[in-house]
């Protein structure tokens, strides 16, 4: 007891007048702070600014922290990527994406996320990403240089020609090629063969998806391929709504004016909900009459299968 | 108004990082000095003295008890306008001289241009490294920084002086230029307060002292009153004898000891005639060199009373329950 | 008392003279001196840029460098060697002491950061005297831009943080390991923008508070780097550095502070 009181006495109120001191000072640094941050954007840092615009540069001054240099971009990467497609503004331009990629890569060729869902961020179509499935396929290019062994950047390049392109001709030589590669899985000659043959067709993207969703381990590329399975899906059950719209319309010369008519026709069993549990809509100034709502999670459906006029056979 | 004056003074350590233990450095030590007198700190290392000094000069805080200096507490800023501090092994600043170093401190008390100069200079002298004044301190020997140390703590001319450990690292010029250093400083009026493990020092310099020891106080007072200056026996010492003559000498002599070829040391006991014993052995073909009196020094009461306190101490000091 | 302060820091900057850090501007003028010569032979234009931004980093490294080596001793190396009490027992209260050793280290900076201004400033006077075509092909910013003072200006700020920061764990802590931690807050106060960010990137709540709780308490350095805006002739409004100025003062008044209060409880064993 008396030793606390004597550890009191000692600083007295000497201890706690410089305690409210240091506690002052930082709260009117951190009033600053915010008033500066409000009034004046960060200058030409090193958010805008490379500090070297080629990754062979800083792979010499990097001076042998290369690898951990390369997690930072990365993650810079990551961040600008995430950043941007939040941000509120219009024209977001992800201008700094395939810099940042790129440089990753140069300082750790063999980053193997980098290349694969860097191609995944370039490909995705404004506003989500920059829509450069250009750049995607040279990344993943040179990802098979550093790396002739790695089927995967292969397959994705693939991909990328298949979903983002729609070149199928493209898309099958890469996917021939990454089936050719030692080690690569038996299906990709199939699926090479399949989308040479079917091209544009839902089924065989059905089945891409399908497999990049059960073969990959991570979150966000699943979550990715879940989201284009229920969009194909979505697809399929619009073309059938289609079909009950229609043969209401060529009954009663009118097209619906809700799903309740269907209903109580029970040609429908209730208001028929999408994958992702939003309701369809009728919307007459389609070429089906039905359409995905846009409130939907799964909305805009891709639009090379989104069928020109007419119902599906 | 006492010059120091402690009450119940206590100061506890925690020992060791996980589980702190407390360690009693000083126990409840209650101690006065008056005035204008040199007051001796005495005690074995580890005793406490230079917690104590360091409690006194505020370098340390005190778990209990009371302290005042100069009438005020020792946080009072008027405290340090008048005393002085030498530290034990005192280390300074490499890359000053002696002489900046006392500039340096004499501007610290607001002393300025001429006068500054001029008293720095003085004590430069007084302690005698007036010659070394501009070399830089890490060139400096041990006993140099001794006394750039006491100039260190006289700059201000103090009241009150306190010294801990002065005369360490001194060869015997320089122990007699610091005693007589400490005697100007009594005869000036200044108090002196030092600490020190030298007793023979104490014995030449002190009015009062006290001893502490394993952190408690044992005893403090007048010298003269500690200890009893009555003669408890004669020290002979003669040379040329043969060992046979020093055989069959009487009850008188208690001892005797060989210090070289020849010489000898002759105990003679307190009752006896030393003058006699003398003049018997010079008949056996001895010659006389010395004879002094023994006397219960300080060191003898000092060894007494440590080797009593460690049979009765327990082990550790550790903090009594409560 | 304001004297006594200034004794005390008198003698830190006096202390740095005498060991020699000053020594560091003759490396820095030789390393200018000599990257100007090098680079000279690439294409015009360019070697202003690259000059500009190697004054700049070294200037920054060789900043840091003295404001953490000399900063984690300030305090340790007096008590370490005991010279402290000789100090304390004057008429100089904690406060005054730890004070007095901020501005010295402060004005030891100060010197080192000027000097290499000028330098910078010398050396690229010198190439533009050398070669008058260098300022039509500077197109981002003139050669002996003015601005590049706002840089310096901003850079010693910023050391005055980080010697704050040296100084608090000076009072408790060795060497090795405060220059490890002041380290390691210089490093994390450069990405502090991005735990600032934290919660929009990570999924858990309580991992978007804690970012956000470091990005206040944690020392925010980046804003003090300008190099690149002004080597690329973007100009620093007077406000911006103004602002910024105020935060770092302010954010080393309260490190100061904390070392006060760490010091004036210590028992001098």
């Amino acid at each position: 007891m008396e030793a606390l009181a004597a550890r009191v006495r000692k600083g007295g109120d000497g201890a706690l007048t410089l305690l409210a001191a240091a506690a002052l000072l930082l709260g009117s640094a951190l009033a600053l702070q915010a008033y500066r941050e409000a009034r004046h954007p960060l200058p030409l840092a090193s958010s805008d600014v490379l500090y070297f615009r080629g990754g062979a540069a800083v792979s010499r001054a990097a001076l042998g922290f290369d690898a951990i240099l390369a997690d930072v971009y990365w993650i810079r990467a990551i961040q600008h990527f995430g950043g941007t497609r939040r941000a509120q503004e219009s024209d977001k331009t992800y201008k700094l994406l395939y810099p940042l990629l790129d440089l990753t890569t140069t300082l750790d060729p063999h980053f193997n996320i980098a290349y694969r869902f860097g191609a995944l961020f370039l490909s995705e179509p404004h506003p989500a990403g920059p829509g450069r499935a250009d750049l995607a396929v040279s990344l993943l290019e040179r990802g098979l240089a550093a790396d002739p062994t790695r089927w995967q950047y292969a397959q994705d390049a693939g991909f990328v020609h298949y979903w983002f392109r729609q070149d199928y001709k493209a898309a099958a030589e890469w996917y021939f090629r990454a089936s050719r590669i030692d080690g690569a899985p038996w299906w990709l000659h199939s699926m090479a063969a399949s989308t040479l043959a079917e091209g544009g067709d839902r089924q065989s993207s059905r089945q891409m998806w399908r497999q990049l969703y059960e073969t990959t381990e991570d979150t966000w590329v699943r979550n990715n391929a879940q989201l284009k399975l229920g969009q194909l899906d979505a697809l399929d059950e619009i073309d059938a709504l289609a079909a009950v719209v229609q043969r209401f319309a060529q009954t009663r010369g009118r097209p619906p004016g809700d799903w309740s008519e269907l209903v109580a026709l029970r040609w429908l069993t209730g208001i028929p909900l999408d994958p992702s549990g939003t309701p369809y809509e009728l919307r007459p100034d389609t070429p089906g009459g039905v359409a995905l709502s846009q409130k939907s999670s799964l909305h805009p459906l891709p639009p090379q299968f989104l069928k020109k006029a007419g119902p599906t056979t | 108004m006492l010059a120091i004056e402690t009450e119940r003074l206590t100061k506890d350590y925690a020992v060791g990082f996980w589980r702190p233990r407390p360690y009693r450095a000083l126990d409840s030590l209650s101690l006065q000095v008056e005035p204008n007198e040199v007051f001796g700190f005495l005690g074995p290392n580890g005793a406490g003295k230079t917690t104590t000094l360091k409690l006194l000069t505020e370098l340390i805080y005190p778990t209990s008890g009371r302290i005042s200096v100069l009438g005020k507490p020792p946080s009072h800023p008027d405290v340090r306008r008048r005393v002085g501090y030498l530290p034990e092994a005192p280390y300074f600043y490499d890359y000053l001289s002696a002489e900046e170093l006392l500039t340096y401190f004499a501007g610290l008390f607001g002393l300025r241009g001429a006068e500054r100069s001029r008293r720095v200079a003085s004590l430069l002298d007084r302690v005698g490294i007036a010659g070394e004044r501009r070399l830089p301190l890490r060139k400096f020997s041990k006993g140099m920084l001794q006394r750039v140390g006491l100039a260190q703590a006289l700059i201000n001319e103090p009241e009150l002086v306190f010294l801990d450990e002065p005369m360490s690292g001194l060869d015997p010029i320089g122990r007699r230029d610091v005693r007589a250093l400490i005697l100007e400083l009594r005869d000036r009026g200044c108090t002196v307060f030092f600490s020190s493990h030298i007793l023979s020092d104490a014995e030449a310099l002190c009015s009062r002292v006290a001893i502490v020891v394993g952190g408690q106080m044992v005893i403090s007072g007048r010298l003269s009153e500690i200890l009893a200056f009555e003669v408890s026996g004669w020290e002979l010492v003669m040379a040329d004898l043969q060992p046979a003559a020093l055989e069959s000498l009487g009850s008188a002599v208690r001892k005797v000891t060989r210090i070289s070829e020849g010489r000898y040391t002759v105990e003679v006991t307190p009752e006896a005639e030393p003058e006699r014993i003398v003049g018997e052995l010079r008949s056996r073909g001895g010659r006389f060199v010395s004879l002094n009196p023994v006397r219960t020094t300080l060191e003898d009461y000092f060894v007494q009373q440590v080797t009593a306190r460690k049979a009765t101490a327990p082990a550790g000091r550790a903090v009594p329950e409560g | 008392m304001a004297r006594v302060i200034c004794l005390v820091a008198y003698h830190v900057f006096k202390e740095s003279v005498r060991d020699k850090v000053l020594y560091n501007l003759v490396l820095f003028a030789v390393l200018m001196i000599g990257a100007s010569y090098l680079i000279g032979q690439l294409t015009a234009g360019q070697d202003v840029k690259i000059i500009k931004d190697l004054g700049l980093a070294a200037s920054s490294v060789f900043g840091l460098f003295i404001a953490v080596f000399i900063g984690v001793g300030l305090v340790w190396k007096e008590v370490d060697r005991r010279s402290v009490y000789n100090l304390l027992v004057k008429p100089i209260t904690r406060s005054q002491f730890i004070i007095g050793k901020f501005l010295g280290l402060a004005l030891t900076l100060l010197v080192n950061i000027a000097v290499m201004a000028a330098a910078l400033y010398a050396v690229l006077g010198l190439m533009l005297w050398l070669q008058p075509g260098l300022a039509k092909a500077s197109i981002e910013a003139p050669v002996m831009d003015p601005q590049l003072l706002m840089a310096f200006a901003l850079l010693y700020v910023q050391l005055l943080v980080v010697t704050s920061v040296a100084l608090f764990f000076s009072t408790f802590s060795g060497p090795m390991l405060s220059a490890a931690f002041t380290f390691g807050l210089y490093i994390v106060g450069h990405f502090n923008a991005d735990l600032a960010n934290f919660e929009a990137v990570v999924e858990s709540q309580a991992a978007g508070w804690l970012g956000k709780a470091l990005y206040y308490i944690l020392p925010n350095l980046a804003p003090f780097d300008v190099k690149a805006a002004v080597v690329h002739g973007q100009a620093v409004s007077f406000s911006y550095v103004a602002l910024t100025t105020g935060y770092g003062l302010l954010y080393a008044g309260a490190m100061v502070a904390l070392a006060i209060l760490v010091f004036s409880r210590r028992d001098f064993k």
